[in-house]
């Protein structure tokens, strides 16, 4: 029975009474982002009285130890508004540790002791969501102990969530999604991609399919080519270790990216539901042409930043970034030219990059439409309208037109029209990890990723994986505070075009 | 003759505009954003504070910036009326541009009302929604009201001062059919409790125990049940006839101050005893069995329940559904 006294229109969705059990609980993204993301739920009333979270990981410590620690990770990295010390209060009477090894058996025994006990004082009904925020090599035998502790299954539901990399590649992808469906079905598992939960990447949903003026232009007749850039500014920050493993093509494009363009590019979904969204999102990246070894040549770009002076400060390179190993072959910037192989798009250059020590922090997507066909004006009167779906860090949408110049003549001029997300909707937007948790909370799968997607993104990846491994680029080829290699914008000077500098 | 003419007025604005840019432009060099997605109208007694509703409006701008419309109603018959304009604008944080809105202040008498739609039409901003919160009960009995809201999608009421319930709530049912959609701040102000209500069965064993309910009381002081009790009679005998249950409401008037306020809600025979009771300013505190939980129940505000209005922008079939039905309550 459905309760009768909801009100969608006037009251947020409520999340049933449950318990979250986070595995890695002592790890970074717990304090950074999933404590304060979760915090800010129960603050914003959108949690249930008996709301629960258990923390697992390998450090003994006490119930009290534990809320101190993520109370110190809330107060530093809370988003949007202050640290309110009654809600804390009110919130860690919720809070429960439990220490063990993800191998030992007696770790998933003393959880579900502890589970059955929250069951009961908290009323959770038994509905439990995983979350698996330990090293990538702990996610199948944190979810085999779950299934050996029959911890899978209870009063309530059970679901799984998994943080990126899924997987290395292909096969150890499939792999890993074998293990985990060994012990909950597919239905039941979120993989995360916190991309997908931030509000702008939703916001291109709204944008293209809540409209009726643009569907009709987004394809292969008006679009000239597409631009999807992830620029960060830092460097590996202390991650050196991992990113040393990861690279750039694996960290950014294989998830973040593909499903970026997948979300840009995606033929409109029959219904909302999440079925159907994640229908056309792995549809269109099935369709994405996966790279001949001299395609790869052609159409991709790796690239490393090496030491530089930005505004008078020393920058290391990459191979001098601690944890690094100073003869690298790992890349921190990746150039793709992708092409998709269906009838809306067949022929549209798809590209996209990313790096890290670039001049700024810009995510954004740059949609290139045709030039009109005849050229009646002098001067810029060839320049091709563009419109800019901008992801971070101001959020909004701009289209690029030209207008004439006041006076005499026609002379015309490029000019901008705006639209900024903050100027009217005044409301705070909810961090990736707000929305995302809440989703999996309601059992929305909707912004979360699918087997067959992430096979599907593993398979455009790997060939370039590939051959950047067996022909490595010498590194580095692009200095700290710059837009990259000279070979990157040279992979676009063979079609005409040129990145923007956004 | 009317001495306001609209399209002075909007000449007006642009000037504005002009200035602000070049203010800007020459101070900080960022010049503003002008930022605009409805255009309100508010119409409201001479007596009103104006300082106070344009407080309210400023405090909403930022989560919805409108150009505002005050129009200041004077008993009277003199047929007079003014007008002036300006913009408001605020820094938000972490940004270096202004974002600013678009103000009209006019001052029309009651013997002037049949002037004025062909003054305010022109000034709502074009393919924009326009919402009239219409704060003068006197107005809103007014035959040129229709005139007036021509352009309105939604009209904005407060049935709290308007009077007896009993006569309100069918005179608003019959307006709530007819024209444009219409919000009642006295329902407004019912969402958090209708909240904590639902708050209470989105546990499965209680939502099981609904259709075992025989009766809900709803306490409020004063001596006559106040719309707000309508309301949420009407809303709590709908919810439990959805979930299969017969339960009538009953009405518990008690003493205190200020009259009107909702102050219990407590459904017998739905397992355990289940209420949510108002205990000190900001705080209610909601029983089941003998679980006890202390929640926020904030004071209301003309901001915050216009706030919450505006952010609904086309018509609220579950408060029309309500309204209806609270409407026949009172009559029967």
């Amino acid at each position: 029975m459905e309760n009768p006294f909801q009100d969608p229109l006037r009251f947020p969705r409520r999340v049933p009474e449950c318990a979250v059990t986070i595995f890695g609980a002592n790890g970074d993204l717990t304090r950074r982002k999933l404590a304060p993301a979760l915090y800010r739920l129960f603050m914003d009333r959108r949690l249930p009285a008996g709301f629960a979270v258990v923390g697992i990981s390998r450090t003994p410590m006490s119930d009290d130890r534990f809320r101190e620690k993520l109370r110190a990770g809330v107060a530093e990295f809370l988003d949007g508004g202050p640290f309110d010390e009654s809600v804390w209060s009110a919130f860690a009477q919720g809070i429960f540790y439990s220490h063990g090894d993800i191998d030992d058996s007696a770790t998933y025994a003393r959880l579900g002791a502890r589970l059955a006990g929250i069951e009961q004082a908290r009323h959770t009904g038994g509905n439990v969501l995983f979350y698996l925020s330990t090293q990538p090599s702990q996610y199948a035998p944190a979810a085999a102990g779950i299934g050996a502790a029959g911890l899978n299954h209870g009063s309530g539901w059970r679901r799984l969530v998994v943080e990126k990399p899924f997987g290395r590649d292909l096969a150890s992808a499939r792999d890993l999604s074998a293990a985990l469906q060994r012990v909950f079905p597919e239905s039941e598992i979120y993989r995360i991609d916190h991309y997908l939960g931030k509000e702008t990447v939703q916001n291109i949903l709204a944008f293209r399919f809540g409209n009726g003026i643009f569907e009709p232009l987004w394809n292969r007749r008006y679009v000239g080519h597409v631009q999807i850039t992830a620029a960060e500014s830092i460097g590996v920050e202390g991650r050196g270790a991992y990113y040393e493993e990861a690279g750039a093509l694996r960290d950014m494009i294989q998830n973040h990216l593909l499903q970026v363009m997948a979300t840009v590019a995606m033929e409109p979904s029959a219904t909302f539901r999440a079925q159907s969204v994640r229908d056309e999102r792995s549809k269109l990246l099935r369709s994405i042409r996966a790279m001949e070894p001299a395609a790869v040549r052609e159409n991709a770009v790796a690239g490393q930043y090496g030491p530089a002076s930005i505004g008078g400060e020393d920058v290391p390179g990459y191979r001098q970034e601690p944890g690094v190993n100073p003869a690298s072959h790992t890349e921190t910037y990746a150039a793709l030219t992708f092409f998709v192989d269906n009838w809306r798009w067949a022929g549209v250059p798809f590209y996209l990059r990313t790096g890290k020590r670039l001049p700024k922090r810009v995510t954004e997507i740059a949609i290139q439409f045709h030039s009109a066909p005849l050229a009646i004006f002098d001067g810029e009167a060839n320049s091709p309208n563009l419109l800019i779906l901008r992801i971070q860090p101001e959020e909004g949408i701009s289209l690029k037109f030209l207008s004439k110049r006041p006076g005499q003549g026609m002379t015309l001029r490029p000019v901008s029209m705006d639209f900024n997300y903050g100027s009217s909707f005044g409301e705070r937007s909810p961090s990736a990890y707000e929305t995302l948790l809440l989703d999996a909370l309601a059992g929305d799968a909707t912004l979360y990723t699918r087997q067959d997607m992430v096979e599907a993104s593993w398979a455009v990846v790997e060939p370039i994986r590939k051959a950047w491994d067996e022909v490595p680029t010498e590194f580095p080829n692009y200095a700290a505070g710059t837009w990259g290699p000279a070979a990157a914008d040279a992979m676009l000077a063979r079609r005409g075009h040129a990145w923007r500098r956004p | 003759m009317s001495p306001v003419r609209p399209d002075r007025l909007l000449r007006e604005l642009a000037a504005l505009w002009v200035s602000l840019g070049r203010e800007h432009q020459e101070g900080d060099g960022q010049g503003v954003l002008r930022a605009c997605t409805m255009t309100l109208f508010v119409l409201a007694d001479e007596a009103d504070d104006p300082s106070a509703i344009w407080e309210t409006m400023a405090a909403l701008m930022p989560d919805h910036p409108a150009r505002a419309v005050l129009v200041r109603l004077a008993r009277g018959t003199g047929r007079a009326l003014e007008a002036r304009v300006f913009a408001q604008c605020w820094l938000p944080f972490g940004q270096r541009r202004q974002i600013c809105c678009e103000q009209i202040e006019i001052s029309a008498s009651d013997a002037a009302l049949a002037d004025l739609p062909p003054v305010i039409l022109p000034l709502a901003v074009p393919d924009l929604p326009v919402v009239v919160w219409c704060r003068c009960p006197r107005t809103f009995a007014s035959p040129e009201l229709p005139r007036i809201c021509a352009a309105a999608g939604k009209i904005v009421v407060d049935s709290r001062a308007m009077g007896d319930a009993r006569a309100v709530l069918p005179t608003l049912a019959a307006r709530a059919l007819a024209g444009p959609a219409l919000a009642d701040l006295a329902w407004t102000g019912l969402t958090r409790w209708r909240e904590l209500v639902s708050r209470v069965f989105e546990n499965r064993s209680y939502l099981e125990g609904l259709p075992g309910a025989s009766e809900v009381s709803i306490a409020f002081t004063g001596d006559q049940p106040p719309t707000p009790a309508w309301y949420l009679a009407a809303w709590l005998e709908a919810g439990l006839r959805q979930a299969g249950g017969a339960a009538r409401h009953r009405f518990e008037p008690l003493a205190g101050e200020p009259a009107g306020e909702i102050r219990r809600v407590a459904f017998r025979g739905a397992g355990p005893g289940i209420s949510i009771a108002f205990t000190a300013a900001g705080c209610a505190e909601s029983r089941t069995g003998e679980t006890v939980s202390r929640m926020a129940l904030p004071p209301a505000s003309d901001y915050t329940l216009l706030k919450e209005e505006l952010g609904i922008p086309g018509r609220d079939p579950i408060y029309e559904k309500t309204l209806s039905a609270a409407a026949r309550l009172a009559v029967s």
